[in-house]
């Protein structure tokens, strides 16, 4: 009974602390790329963002979520913005394609803020320089009048384009597919003419089984290996209807902000 | 005598051989090169600084050039955090405060710079002063990210050793407590990079 109380007692003390702990919000269920917890855009503007980063994650596997909070719990919007951009997991495990684009509103007093984080993949496309650039011209001005979607749309579209080259899932596929089954096929036929040869050859050589076993563990290795890779690639191509969910990306504090 | 020690031997391997492959040897191994690995993210942010200040000197330069001191308190700062570096092996105490100190140093003479450049209206409207702003901005977002991220693996890894049973062999093999990042006395604020 006291060990039950004292299990409760664990129980409640733990939870507790991890909700103080963590003001980040939780990703909603099923995940959505555009989620305005702060309810700044209309449900069909929300709508259209959807379709369309959607639509950009299936082509290119790169993820972009637009996120709108009432409040920052006092952190920085950069420290949000990251943080919740890992506790996601926004973009590919490995590839880190993700982007976070956090916008807190102005409340009257209480000064607006506008945050792009990129993973660690997206440095490249997306330097700090430049989402700093998007914030101030494609958002804040938009921003100003009260026009959230405009600025929103304006940096999704000016993102978008810039990582458009980055990663291409489809041509990925293919080119493995591909090199795959072409370097499969050459290495069976290599070890059947051997099999043969070594079959049709006289007793006094002998092709001992040590001789022929270490290739046929290489090709069933490569065989094992190239079917995982369809596995794993497949995985982008099977949501061609809505959001398949987030890819484990990490983020490394690439990005920039603004305020108003 | 010759047996008895043999059997000792024996009786050794067997009850160590189970530890060294069912109880966290391997863990212990794979923590340790994580925190490696993380030190080297730090490192690599804090390089990346580094190697944006000369160009940050020299646009500043243009349009305050007689911030002179200001300026060669950056530079040297930046000559001192680059000299200390430590490799993921030697991570003490000692040699962890050292190079905390140095990189707070430089934390110290940027913030003390882009203090002073509030008074140039001119510079702060310069595009390239901007752009190096957002990286200066983005470099110190980015060790605050690694530095958490370090302070994690290093948390995990003195979880384990600290751990039983792994306190008892832990230190046979050499596995020992790794220091973390403590907060910067008082300057931990990320310089105001504001104009």
């Amino acid at each position: 009974m006291i060990m039950l109380h004292k299990l409760l007692l664990f129980i409640l003390l733990f939870s507790v602390y991890t909700s103080s702990a963590q003001s980040i919000p939780d990703k909603t269920n099923p995940p959505r790329l555009v989620n305005d917890f702060a309810g700044i855009l209309k449900s069909s503007e929300v709508e259209a963002l959807e379709n369309y980063l959607v639509k950009f994650n299936n082509e290119t596997s790169t993820q972009v979520v637009v996120v709108t909070v009432t409040s920052l719990d006092g952190t920085d919007a950069s420290d949000y913005t990251f943080k919740l951009g890992e506790k996601w997991g926004v973009g590919q495990k490995g590839k880190n394609n993700g982007i976070v684009i956090l916008i807190k509103p102005k409340y009257n007093t209480d000064k607006g803020h506008a945050f792009i984080a990129t993973g660690y993949g997206i440095e490249g496309a997306v330097p700090d320089a430049i989402a700093s650039q998007i914030v101030d011209n494609d958002m804040i001005p938009h921003f100003k009048k009260g026009d959230y979607f405009g600025g929103i749309s304006a940096a999704v579209n000016t993102i978008t384009q810039l990582t458009k080259g980055e990663y291409t899932a489809d041509e990925y596929v293919k080119k493995h597919k591909k090199t795959g089954g072409y370097v499969q096929l050459i290495v069976f036929v290599v070890f059947a003419i051997i099999i043969l040869i070594a079959k049709s050859g006289r007793g006094s050589r002998t092709y001992s089984s040590s001789g022929s076993s270490l290739p046929l563990w290489l090709l069933l290795g490569g065989m094992a290996s190239g079917s995982r890779h369809h596995g794993n690639f497949g995985n982008f191509s099977s949501g061609s209807g809505g959001f398949g969910g987030f890819g484990g990306g990490s983020f490394g504090g690439g990005g920039a902000g603004g305020s108003w | 005598m010759k047996h008895t020690r043999r059997l000792r031997w024996l009786l050794m391997m067997i009850i160590t051989l189970p530890l060294l492959t069912s109880c966290g040897y391997n863990t212990m191994v794979g923590l340790e090169e994580t925190v490696g690995a993380q030190w080297a993210q730090v490192e690599n942010v804090y390089q990346r600084r580094a190697d944006l200040i000369p160009n940050l000197v020299e646009t500043v330069k243009g349009y305050a050039s007689h911030e002179k001191e200001t300026l060669e308190g950056v530079i040297e700062a930046r000559s001192k955090a680059t000299s200390v570096n430590i490799s993921a092996d030697n991570l003490n105490e000692q040699s962890f405060a050292q190079f905390q100190s140095a990189q707070q140093g430089l934390t110290g003479a940027l913030s003390k710079l882009m203090v002073v450049m509030e008074r140039y209206p001119d510079l702060k409207a310069n595009q390239n002063f901007m752009d190096l702003q957002a990286q200066l901005e983005g470099s110190e977002n980015r060790i605050t990210v690694e530095r958490q991220k370090f302070n994690d693996a290093v948390k995990n890894y003195n979880t384990k050793i600290r751990s039983f049973p792994q306190v008892i062999y832990a230190g046979w093999f050499g596995f020992e407590k790794k220091p973390f990042f403590k907060a910067d006395e008082g300057a931990d604020k990320v310089p105001q990079v504001k104009f």
